[in-house]
C-alpha cells in the first residue's frame, strides 16, 4: 500500500511539557485514519506539526515521499485542513468564503465555479448561500467550515474533531460528506474525542493519551486488545450477594459488578452467555426491569489500556 | 493568488463595520463636531489684536530684524495687524502683565531674549510662537553671516565677498518677511490644526485595517490565518496583496475626509496639491507599517490591537495639537523628542510647514521623519514575519 504520510520520531515540547512523544505511524492512500485521544491528548500539535505550521524538537515528516517543510507548496496543495476551530471571514457571504478559500488553490475562475458549487451540495448549503457567517447556526457553520477546506478537491484531508458542538442533523451530515470524499479518492486524517464516530468512518484506528501512541489498529484489532467479548448490563432490583456469586461461576464471565441496582457482567470470549445468563435468572426467578447485551468499544479498550475513561 | 487576495480582502474590509466607522465615519464625525465648536470661537478670536509690550532698551533698539519685525506685525494701517505694543521700561510692561492689561511682554538682553507671560492661552501660545520664530530666524541669519565669512577666510579670499553674503542675508530676510506675513491675523487660524491632526489621525487609522487584513494571514494570530498558511500561497504574497488591498481602503477613507473638509467644512489647505498628496500617501504608509508591527509584534485579541492603535493614535494627535495648538507649542519647546518621534506630529507639522512656510525645509523634515518612521516599522515586521512555522498556534 502507498504510503501518503510518514511520521517519524515526532516529539514536540512546551518548555519541559511533552505535547508528543517519539510518535511514529504512517497513513496509508485511500483510507481514513482515526486519531482518537481526549482532549489535551497532543491530536491537534501532531496535525499542525504535520503541516507544518508548528516547529517540533524532534522527528521527520514525509507526505507524498516529500519531506514536509514551510515551502512545501505543491505538497500543500494537495492538502485540504479543516481545523477544530471555525476559520472563516465574517464579512463574507457562505459562497464568497468558499471562493475564498478554494482560490488559494484553484486558479481558473470557471472550474473554481463548478468546485464551490460542488462543495456547497456536499455540506447541504444549497439554501444559505448569501448567508454570512453569523446569520448560521453552529452546525451549518461547521459545515462551512468543512467546505472551505475541501472545495478544491485535495487528495490528502486532515479533519480535526469537524463535529465538535454539532446538532445530530449536522453531524450526519457531515460524517456522510467525509464518507464522499473518502469514495471520491481521498486520503483522510480525522481526529475527535467521539468514539462512535471513529467506529463509523475509520478504517485505522490511533489512539493516543499525553502524545504517546497507546495502541493502533483497525476496530476489531483494538477491541481484541481488551479481552472483552461481550458486556451485559440487567437491570435488576436488590439482588442478594449469594447470587452474584453465582453469576460470577458462569461460564466466560470476567468481572460482575452490581450498583445502584444495575448488574454488569463482562465475558472474556466463548458463545451463548446472554442465553446462559438467561436461563439463570429464570431458573431462580430473577425479576428484571431490563436487560441488553453490547460489544465492547474503544471506550473499553481506552479505559483498559490507561485506566480512564476517554472523555475524562 | 495576489489579485485574488486581493479583491476578497478589499471585500472583507470594506464589509467590516467597526473598521470603516473608525476608518471612515469617526473622522469625517470628529470633523463637524470642531467645526461646529470651534467655528465660533474662531470668528470672534480674529477680531483681537493680542496687546503685548516690549521693553525698550538699548538691546532692542540695536537689533534691526526684531525691531523692524515687530513694527510691521502691530502697523495699525496693515489690516492683519496682530500686535498692538506698548514700548516701555521693564517696571511698566511687568505692572502691565500683573494687571492683565497686556499679554505678556518681551525683553532683549544681552545673553538672551525671552518673552514672559502670565497666564496658558490662545493669544500666550501666538505670542510666544511668532516671536520664537522671529528669534530663530535672526539666529539664522547671524549663523549664516558668520560662517560665510569664516568660510570665505578659510578658503583664503581676501578680500571677502560681501555682496555674495548680503545676498544671502538678503534671500532669508525676503523668506521670513512672507513667513511673518502668513502668520498674520488672517491666516492664523486656531483650528487649522485640528484639521491637520484629523487627517493624521485618519492615516494612522491605516494601522487599524493594516492588523486586520495582516493577522487572517497569520498562522499564530487568527484561525484564517492557521488555514491561509497551509495553503500553497507565498507568504509575501498574502501579505504584499492584504496591505495594498488595506492601503486602497485607507487612501479612499482619507479622501472622503478631505472632501468632506474642503466642500463642506471650506477648510483652505493652500495650493500646494502635491507635497499635500505625498504628506498623505507617505503618512498612510506609517500608519499601515504601524499596524504591521503591531499585529506581528503582540499575540493578544484583535480588540486589544484595536484598542492600543486607537490608543497610540489619539495621544499622537492630542500631543500635536488636537486639543488646541498650545499643547503642540508646549510639547515642541519642552519635550521637542516626543514630537519629534510622534508620527502624529510628523504629518500634522508637514501640513502646518505646508500652509505657513514658503520654506521647504520643515516639510521636507517631517516627510523624511515618515519614510524613516515607516522604513524602522517595516524593517521590524519583517523581522518578525520571517517565522513561517511557530512554537505554539
Amino acid at each position: 500500500m502507498e504510503k501518503i504520510i510518514e511520521v517519524m520520531n515526532l516529539t514536540k515540547k512546551y518548555k519541559d511539557l511533552k505535547a508528543i512523544d517519539h510518535l511514529s505511524f504512517d497513513v496509508y492512500k485511500g483510507e481514513i485514519l482515526g486519531l482518537l485521544g481526549p482532549n489535551g491528548s497532543g491530536k491537534s500539535t501532531t496535525i499542525n506539526c504535520i503541516l507544518s505550521l508548528l516547529k517540533f524538537n524532534e522527528g521527520n515528516i514525509t507526505i507524498f515521499g516529500k519531506e514536509m517543510t514551510p515551502d512545501s507548496y505543491e505538497t500543500k496543495s494537495k492538502i485540504g485542513v479543516v481545523f477544530q476551530e471555525v476559520a472563516v471571514l465574517e464579512e463574507l457571504t457562505v459562497y464568497e468564503n468558499i471562493d475564498y478559500f478554494c482560490g488559494l488553490y484553484i486558479k481558473d475562475k470557471t472550474a473554481r465555479k463548478n468546485y464551490v458549487n460542488e462543495a456547497i451540495h456536499l455540506v447541504g448549503l444549497e439554501d444559505f448561500k448569501k448567508f454570512k457567517p453569523k446569520q448560521l447556526s453552529g452546525g451549518l457553520l461547521r459545515r462551512l467550515n468543512i467546505a472551505c477546506g475541501v472545495a478544491h478537491k485535495p487528495s490528502l484531508i486532515f479533519l480535526d474533531e469537524p463535529t465538535v458542538a454539532v446538532d445530530p442533523q449536522s453531524r450526519n451530515n457531515i460524517l456522510d460528506g467525509i464518507k464522499t470524499l473518502r469514495d471520491q479518492g481521498a486520503t483522510i486524517v480525522y481526529t475527535t474525542h467521539y468514539m462512535e464516530e471513529v467506529e463509523i468512518l475509520c478504517d485505522r484506528i490511533i489512539i493516543i493519551d499525553k502524545g504517546n501512541i497507546i495502541a493502533q489498529g483497525t476496530k476489531q484489532e483494538l477491541k481484541d486488545l481488551t479481552g472483552i467479548e461481550e458486556k451485559v448490563t440487567v437491570e435488576i432490583d436488590n439482588l442478594e450477594p449469594n447470587k452474584i456469586e453465582d453469576i460470577k461461576k458462569l461460564d466466560n464471565v470476567k468481572e460482575v459488578n452490581y450498583n445502584n441496582n444495575t448488574l454488569l457482567i463482562t465475558y472474556k470470549n466463548g458463545k451463548s452467555n446472554f442465553g446462559n445468563l438467561l436461563h439463570y435468572l429464570n431458573k431462580e426467578n430473577l425479576v428484571y426491569n431490563k436487560i441488553y447485551s453490547e460489544r465492547p468499544t474503544l471506550n473499553d479498550v481506552f479505559l483498559e489500556l490507561t485506566g480512564k475513561e476517554l472523555r475524562d | 493568488m495576489f489579485f485574488h487576495n486581493f479583491k476578497y480582502t478589499l471585500k472583507s474590509l470594506f464589509k467590516n463595520k467597526s473598521l470603516i466607522f473608525w476608518a471612515y465615519a469617526f473622522p469625517i464625525i470628529l470633523c463637524t463636531f470642531f467645526n461646529l465648536a470651534f467655528s465660533n470661537i474662531e470668528n470672534s478670536e480674529k477680531l483681537n489684536i493680542i496687546d503685548i509690550g516690549i521693553v525698550e532698551n538699548k538691546y532692542f533698539q540695536e537689533d534691526t530684524v526684531i525691531k523692524e519685525t515687530f513694527t510691521k506685525l502691530s502697523d495699525k494701517n496693515n489690516k492683519d495687524q496682530l500686535f498692538n505694543i506698548t514700548y516701555t521700561s521693564l517696571e511698566e510692561v511687568a505692572s502691565l502683565l500683573n494687571n492683565d492689561k497686556i499679554t505678556g511682554y518681551l525683553i532683549l538682553t544681552e545673553d538672551s531674549n525671552k518673552v514672559v507671560i502670565k497666564n496658558n492661552g490662545i493669544n500666550e501660545t501666538i505670542l510666544k510662537y511668532v516671536t520664537e520664530e522671529i528669534f530663530q530666524t535672526k539666529e539664522l541669519i547671524t549663523n549664516l553671516a558668520t560662517n560665510t565669512i569664516k568660510e570665505e577666510i578659510q578658503n583664503g579670499n581676501y578680500p571677502i565677498d560681501y555682496e555674495k553674503i548680503y545676498q544671502g542675508v538678503f534671500d532669508i530676510i525676503q523668506n521670513q518677511e512672507v513667513k511673518i506675513n502668513d502668520i498674520s491675523n488672517k491666516n492664523l487660524s486656531y483650528t487649522m490644526i485640528e484639521y491637520y491632526t484629523l487627517i493624521a489621525m485618519s492615516c494612522l487609522y491605516g494601522a487599524l485595517l493594516a492588523f486586520t487584513a495582516i493577522n487572517r494571514t497569520l498562522a499564530n494570530m487568527s484561525h484564517t490565518g492557521k488555514r491561509v498558511s497551509a495553503s500553497p500561497v507565498k507568504k509575501w504574497k498574502l501579505i504584499l496583496s492584504s496591505l495594498l488591498a488595506s492601503y486602497v481602503v485607507q487612501l479612499i477613507g482619507i479622501t472622503l475626509l478631505l472632501l468632506y473638509t474642503i466642500f463642506v467644512i471650506h477648510v483652505d489647505y493652500g495650493t500646494q496639491i502635491l507635497p499635500i498628496i505625498s504628506l498623505i500617501l507617505l503618512g498612510s504608509a506609517a500608519g499601515l507599517s504601524l499596524g504591521v508591527v503591531i499585529s506581528t509584534a503582540f499575540k493578544i485579541s484583535e480588540n486589544s490591537k484595536t484598542g492600543i492603535v486607537i490608543g497610540f493614535t489619539m495621544l499622537g494627535v492630542f500631543l500635536s495639537g488636537m486639543m488646541g495648538i498650545t499643547m503642540k507649542y508646549i510639547i515642541d519647546v519642552n519635550i521637542p523628542i516626543v514630537n519629534i518621534l510622534n508620527p502624529a506630529n510628523m504629518i500634522t507639522d508637514g501640513f502646518y510647514a505646508l500652509y505657513y512656510y514658503t520654506n521647504t525645509d520643515r516639510y521636507f523634515f517631517n516627510i523624511i521623519s515618515l519614510a524613516i518612521f515607516s522604513f524602522i516599522m517595516i524593517i521590524i515586521s519583517s523581522f518578525l514575519l520571517r517565522r513561517q512555522k511557530y512554537d505554539s498556534i
